[in-house]
């Protein structure tokens, strides 16, 4: 792709992206540190014939967009922790009924309005299990300021591939930070569009959750001919509820097995200096900045430090780390949280002896704390 | 760290409008070729709450985005408890420019640091003749004493930022700021 330098924030990158992914609706709640994703949304998508409109609260933000993504266009929430939280149930909606949508997670401390204006990684699990049930979340990290735009990118095509809700994660450093990013010209981003499926026959013959069992909803837009119903409830191809238990074990197992199956498509991690590693630092978001920082200290001191940094973090790279732990002796998870991806990385790698670095009170890790734990490993 | 780069830090309290100059310090080393990164902290008071905000310019690239604690070679502070809070940022003998009508160092910070008295606020409010252009004033007076930028380049990416109708006032405040500067450090 044909690049363009631009200087801006994180959360204003983002919602250029959506502008460039063709998404033309927008609706949420402002709340710290998102709400620049919302300011700039709401300048831009007027001026495009989008709609941004600021909901009662984080729950209509996400109801309005679930309603926006059955019309067939793309449609994007921002927000963060606390308003995740909110938004849970209807992210579990959006999983049953198949509904395309992105949600950006700009993470602050927590739990509940914990540290508002403060930097934190504390909603990597809350990602993966957003609502109850089982299906399979698609979560994907930014860790600079150029992925705050192409993540984004990714997930508006990801949502309409998948059929479900795919959630970006910025934390308050990388959403905040301003500096330059080269990121692709807004013509090569448009190129790059793939719209979702859609049933072109005869209506009489349309099934919307009549599909593969590897494959997802094919749902057409609302108001054009082809009906189906829309719920929550355990549903046969026509979208009504059923009981029947094949087609009940059927969905769940195709929720799971539409992501699981396809996880190529979806894998996405960055290996910096990992080619003669000896030391494996694992790190993702804004934390992978501070690693960076940390493996040009260590090198200078002649310790082969590398970084492995998941950009799909859900489902997690797990065959390339195993691939790499089952090398490196020394493994160390650094994260703004208190393990939640260390346990994931561990199973990952089959090892219980994965070191952590992590840390809870809203301030970055610093690259000389990661340079001083690598040196105790 | 790496030597062709420069830590700087402002800080003052939530409202005073800091967070601009860090923008255009960043604008400014990009437009030459360089990388400009600014990060700010602040707190969930609207206004009042400490603020600081790190600037860092390199012609390598920068990836860990705030300033570490010792490395910082010149700060800004136009608020006593900001100062507090962010001044053992900088490094010994590093320079910190403070409005001494707001901000009280002690006798061991003048031993530690080289402490410059500019009235940032009073010279922009009182000789510039509009408060606002204080992050202006403190923009002049971090780039003449530390030499970051192209003088032309900075105020032109300044300008770029603010509108027309102020641009005039604006290029006073800037020149108020270096004059200021400029005196301070002959003294």
């Amino acid at each position: 792709m044909a690049t363009r330098e631009v200087i801006s924030n994180g959360n204003e990158l983002a919602a250029k992206a959506a502008i460039d992914a063709g998404c033309k609706f927008f609706a949420g709640y402002p709340l710290t540190p998102s709400s620049e994703v919302m300011h700039e949304l709401s300048d831009l998508l007027p001026k495009i014939g989008g709609v941004a409109i600021q909901m009662e609260d984080e729950i209509g933000g996400i109801c309005a967009v679930i309603g926006a993504a059955m019309t067939g266009q793309r449609a994007l929430t921002a927000t963060s922790g606390p308003g995740m939280s909110l938004k849970a149930e209807n992210l579990g909606l959006a999983q049953m009924a198949e509904v395309p949508l992105v949600c950006i997670n700009v993470m602050r401390g927590g739990p509940s309005t914990g540290l508002p204006t403060r930097v934190s990684q504390g909603d990597v699990l809350q990602a993966k299990n957003p609502s109850h049930g089982d299906y399979k979340s698609i979560t994907l990290c930014a860790g600079s300021l150029a992925e705050c735009y192409t993540e984004t990118l990714r997930a508006f095509n990801l949502a309409d591939r998948f059929m479900q809700p795919v959630i970006v994660l910025l934390d308050e450093t990388i959403g905040h930070m301003h500096g330059k990013a080269d990121i692709p010209t807004a013509e090569d981003a448009k190129a790059a569009i793939v719209p979702r499926k859609r049933f072109d026959g005869d209506p009489k013959d349309y099934f919307p959750y009549g599909v593969e069992h590897d494959e997802p909803a094919v749902l057409n837009p609302m108001f054009e001919g082809y009906r189906y119903h829309f719920t929550g409830l355990h549903h046969d191809k026509n979208g009504y509820p059923t009981e029947e238990i094949e087609t009940c074990r059927k969905l769940i197992q195709r929720l799971e097995d539409k992501v699981e199956l396809h996880k190529d498509e979806l894998e996405s991690y960055e290996e910096f200096m990992m080619d003669d590693a000896e030391v494996m630092i694992i790190a993702y978001g804004s934390v992978s900045l501070a690693a960076k920082e940390s493996i040009r200290h260590l090198r200078k001191e002649g310790i082969k430090a590398g970084l492995f940094r998941p950009i799909t973090i859900w489902p997690s790279p797990a065959e390339k780390v195993k691939e790499y732990t089952d090398k490196i002796k020394k493994v160390l998870v650094v994260e703004l949280n208190i393990g939640q991806y260390h346990g994931e990385m561990q199973r990952a790698a089959a090892r219980l002896d994965i070191a952590g670095l992590f840390k809870v009170n809203g301030r970055p890790i610093s690259p000389y704390e990661i340079v001083n734990k690598v040196k105790e490993l | 760290m790496s030597n062709t780069k420069t830590l700087m830090r402002f800080t003052g309290v939530g409202g005073q409008g800091v967070l601009l100059a860090g923008e255009i310090f960043a604008a400014a080393k990009i437009k030459t070729g360089g990388y400009g990164l600014k990060t700010a902290t602040y707190t969930s008071q609207v206004r009042g709450g400490p603020t600081v905000v790190d600037i860092q310019l390199d012609d390598e690239e920068i990836y860990y985005p705030y300033a570490n604690d010792g490395e910082i070679s010149f700060m800004l502070s136009v608020a006593d408890m900001s100062y507090k809070l962010f001044k053992n940022g900088v490094k010994l003998g590093g320079t910190i420019v403070i409005d001494p009508n707001l901000v009280h160092p002690t006798d061991e910070d003048r031993k530690k640091w080289k402490i410059y008295e500019i009235p940032i606020i009073t010279i922009a409010k009182e000789e510039v003749g509009n408060v606002i252009t204080q992050s202006v004033v403190a923009l002049a007076i971090a780039n003449t004493m530390t030499n970051a930028i192209d003088k032309q380049v900075l105020i032109d990416t300044m300008l770029s930022k603010v509108p027309a109708k102020v641009h005039d006032v604006n290029k006073k405040a800037y020149e108020f700021g270096e004059k200021y500067a400029k005196e301070v450090m002959a003294s």
